[in-house]
């Protein structure tokens, strides 16, 4: 019965992470999309 | 009412209390070098820690952890952006309630007394490797003389955890000395360590570079189960429970989670960015956004790239054993050139490492300093321990209780960086998560203005589900959950230290519960409560050119009674002021107007009160939050258009350097801005008299000589008969910005300096004597004026 319910609980723990983790990916590559906008938009300004 | 009795509403001492604080703004550059000089100093320790843990190909895990640290840089960001009042644990307390506050809050103080320790031994560490490494090369070129020899029985060493023990407690007890006495955070020292650590950190990668191109590298194994290898320490409870070497083929993904929660240190220090972001200058949100770009990218470089170079340079055989605590130098010592150079390096290492691991002990007390004060504020910790030192005003019973705890942290320690930095990861992940639960659970609950949202979100039938932020709390989560399994030494303390500052602060609210309630009785019965945002003369009904007087302690009022003598109040309005100082560290929320009038200014104002009534006059009372107190009365000063300032003098500085550092902030604030007069009034009713501002400086009487002797010159110059001797100043102070801004800058920049150092006069007597005296002609019309000042 001990190792089912670690067995089930480390699955838990690993969904948890690879949803977390997809998720993350996805925060990254928005923020830094914002993050380039927010450096390019500088440059623009530095230009004008 | 210096005793406190039945009083009618209508009698009751208006008093303003600002809510915003009066900061000096500073750049997003300053910003992310304060919060770099903590993050950047992980790189120091974090991948010898994960490797021990994990094995070879930890590396990637502590870039994995970089790449991640951007995205938890996103919820932090978006944290700021919201316009929230109260501290810390109101904040929690407001999503997740009062037990998870308090120990949110634990977790946090576990976070920031730990970085202490394992800086300050961290550093220890660098030091006594370069010593010992010295020792070496000089015995290999027979230098030690045979005596020494014998001393050490061998090559001399020093033992390297118990001599790093001394260090970090050298260190630690340097700076609770430092802020005992209220030394000032500077954002321009950690700009100059951050540029020193720049320069390293260029040399380290462009040699790096080069070795790599010269000498070849190791290859770090990929971060796949089969590659991880765990020691039984690094497994804690589970060691127990399964064989070392095969948790992580039978649970590849929780491998690689139990590798990446080893590796979290890495990330220490991101939550500062919360703390510096109410100091950042306008567009705030923007900059804020800029500082983090800066402080994400520079820590990718520096803890990122730097533990993949160090496991592709340093040798197998050394990286673990020998370098284990002190990476970067192990990494100085495998670079590609002579011996003399890569030893030059290292020793430039170590330098660098010992300014920014000292200072992230420093910051560690701040940071701890400022949260236990906003947790005193938010009425969780009892208000004894926010008593100000008698000489220095600063909180220095907590600064006491937060060093002790550290040396103790120390000394339990024995100088391994390796139990201290598992220790501290639970303080960094909990932290974390926290955080990042709080701010899921306000998305919910806070109809707030709230700046920035973490990306991306979906609205659902009229809800708005946050993707981004749920995605970035499920990885601190899970990672903070294993973290409870695997690190054993950490749990324990963890949960240790969480539980008896969770039980302090459960006794301490409910004993504040009582005596506040009791003291809101008394205060509402005489002090009325006006909150404002700002500070202008509207808002306390005063005139321009009234006298402000800044207090700070209760017993040295001195200066107030001196103030209320000398000023007819029916003419000239007297605002008394005390600036409720919040430190670094404490400047993530707002403060709501209670918890900036709190016991100790009631009892403050309550004694200004005795006094202006013993003297039969009216005051205006005034509480400001402010990062630096100078700052909050220059800016006050200047909001309420006050002609003059009287302070009291300062145990700390002397007179001058007060009205310096009043002139300092004077400066800092924009034009258009009048001047004022300072008053330093000493005990015995001596007053030093300052001009803030521009002003006629005094001269002396050799320069008004010296000046009149060239006007008596310069007058018999044909055509030159109508000059003034305002004309000579004015053309002399040109040429010399000239000359000063060109060709002759360094000449003077010596001489001042020379004449700063002497304290002497410039040789005015050397100049006037070869100036040949003139007799003035009799027709002149000033002949007879003799020499004076120019103000003609």
């Amino acid at each position: 019965m001990g190792p089912i319910i670690i067995t089930v609980l480390v699955r838990i723990l690993e969904t948890t992470l690879a949803i977390g983790a997809m998720g993350s990916v996805v925060v990254l590559v928005l923020s830094g999309i914002e993050d380039l906008q927010l450096l390019f938009g500088r440059e623009e300004q530095n230009h004008s | 009412m210096s005793s406190f009795g039945p009083t009618s509403p209508s009698n009751r001492v208006r008093i303003v209390v600002a809510t915003s604080v009066m900061l000096t703004f500073i750049s997003y550059w300053r910003a992310a070098a304060i919060v770099l000089n903590d993050l950047a100093s992980s790189a120091f320790y974090a991948c010898g820690i994960a490797e021990q843990a994990v094995g070879k190909s930890a590396p990637w895990f502590i870039v994995a952890v970089m790449l991640f640290s951007f995205a938890v840089r996103a919820v932090y960001v978006e944290s700021c952006s919201m316009f929230v009042r109260g501290g810390v644990y109101k904040v929690v307390k407001e999503a997740l309630g009062g037990t998870l506050a308090k120990l949110s809050v634990s977790a946090l103080m576990f976070d920031y007394i730990l970085t202490g320790p394992i800086s300050g031994v961290s550093a220890g560490q660098y030091i006594v490797g370069l010593v010992n490494e010295t020792f070496i090369t000089a015995d290999v070129h027979g230098w030690i003389p045979g005596a020494v020899h014998n001393i050490f029985h061998g090559t001399p060493h020093l033992n390297v955890n118990l001599t790093s023990v001394v260090i970090a407690l050298a260190v630690t007890i340097y700076y609770w000395r430092e802020n005992t006495k209220g030394i000032q955070e500077s954002s321009e020292k950690a700009l100059r360590v951050m540029q020193i650590t720049t320069v390293m950190v260029v040399i380290l990668m462009a040699w790096s570079v080069f070795t790599l191109l010269k000498a070849g590298y190791n290859p770090v194994p990929l971060p796949t189960p089969q590659n991880l290898h765990f020691s039984r320490e690094s497994l804690g409870f589970l060691s127990h429970s399964f064989p070392e070497q095969d948790i992580a083929k039978m649970f590849g993904l929780l491998g690689i989670l139990i590798a990446f929660g080893h590796s979290v240190l890495a990330m220490s220090g991101e939550e500062s960015l919360a703390q510096v972001n109410r100091e950042l200058a306008h567009p705030k949100l923007k900059n804020l956004k800029k500082a983090a770009i800066v402080i994400a990218i520079y820590s990718f470089v520096f803890t990122g790239l730097s533990a993949l170079l160090s496991v592709m340079l340093i040798p197998d055989a050394v990286r673990v054993p020998v370098y284990k605590d002190n990476l970067i130098s192990g990494l100085a010592m495998y670079m590609w050139g002579p011996l003399i150079l890569r030893l030059v390096f290292r020793a430039f290492v170590v330098v660098v490492g010992f300014l920014i691991l000292s200072g992230a002990v420093n910051t560690a007390i701040i940071g701890s300093n400022g949260v236990l004060n906003r947790v005193s504020e938010d009425g969780v910790l009892a208000d004894w321990f926010r008593v100000p030192h008698r000489k220095y005003g600063t909180s220095s019973r907590i600064i006491n209780m937060v060093v002790v705890l550290q040396i103790l942290t120390i000394l339990a320690s024995h100088g391994d960086v390796y139990v201290l930095g598992e220790a501290y990861a639970f303080g960094v992940i909990w932290s974390f998560t926290f955080n990042s639960l709080s701010m899921l659970v306000l998305r919910f609950k806070y109809k707030g203005e709230r700046g920035w949202k973490v990306p991306p979100n979906i609205t659902i039938a009229g809800t708005e589900i946050p993707i981004g932020l749920f995605s970035v709390m499920l990885v601190l989560l899970s990672t903070a959950l294993v973290n409870l399994a695997t690190k054993s030494v950490a749990t324990v303390a963890g949960v240790s230290f969480s539980v008896v500052f969770f039980v302090i602060f459960t006794v301490s609210e409910r004993v504040n519960r009582k005596k506040h309630a009791l003291a809101k009785e008394q205060m509402k019965d005489h002090f009325q409560l006006l909150q404002s945002d700002t500070v202008d003369r509207g808002s306390l009904g005063i005139r321009p050119g009234n006298v402000l007087v800044p207090v700070r302690d209760y017993n040295t009022l001195n200066h107030l009674r001196w103030v209320l003598e000398h000023t007819d109040t029916r003419e000239q309005d007297v605002v008394v002021m005390t600036a409720r100082v919040s430190q670094f560290g404490t400047a993530a929320y707002g403060l709501s107007s209670e918890q900036v009038f709190s016991d100790y200014e009631q009892t403050l104002f309550t004694r200004a009160v005795s006094v202006a009534e013993s003297v039969g006059k009216k005051i205006s009372l005034l509480v400001v939050p402010a990062r630096d107190p100078w700052s909050a009365i220059a800016q006050t000063a200047h909001n309420l258009e006050s002609s003059a300032v009287a302070a009291g003098i300062s145990s700390k500085t002397t007179a001058a350097e007060q009205a310096f550092a009043l002139g300092t902030a004077w400066e800092a604030i924009p034009e258009p801005k009048k001047q004022f007069v300072l008053q330093i009034v000493q005990p015995g009713g001596i007053v030093d008299t300052f001009r803030i501002g521009p002003h006629t400086p005094t001269m002396k009487n050799e320069d008004v000589a010296l000046l009149h002797r060239l006007w008596l010159n310069i007058t018999r110059e044909p055509g030159l008969e109508n000059v003034h001797h305002h004309d000579i100043l004015t053309e002399a102070l040109t040429r010399f910005a000239r000359d000063y801004g060109a060709r002759d800058h360094d000449n003077i920049v010596k001489e001042l300096g020379r004449h700063g150092a002497d304290d002497g006069p410039l040789p005015v007597r050397r100049i006037a004597d070869q100036i040949p005296t003139v007799q003035p002609q009799p027709t002149r019309s000033d002949r007879d004026d003799g020499p004076h000042s120019p103000k003609d």
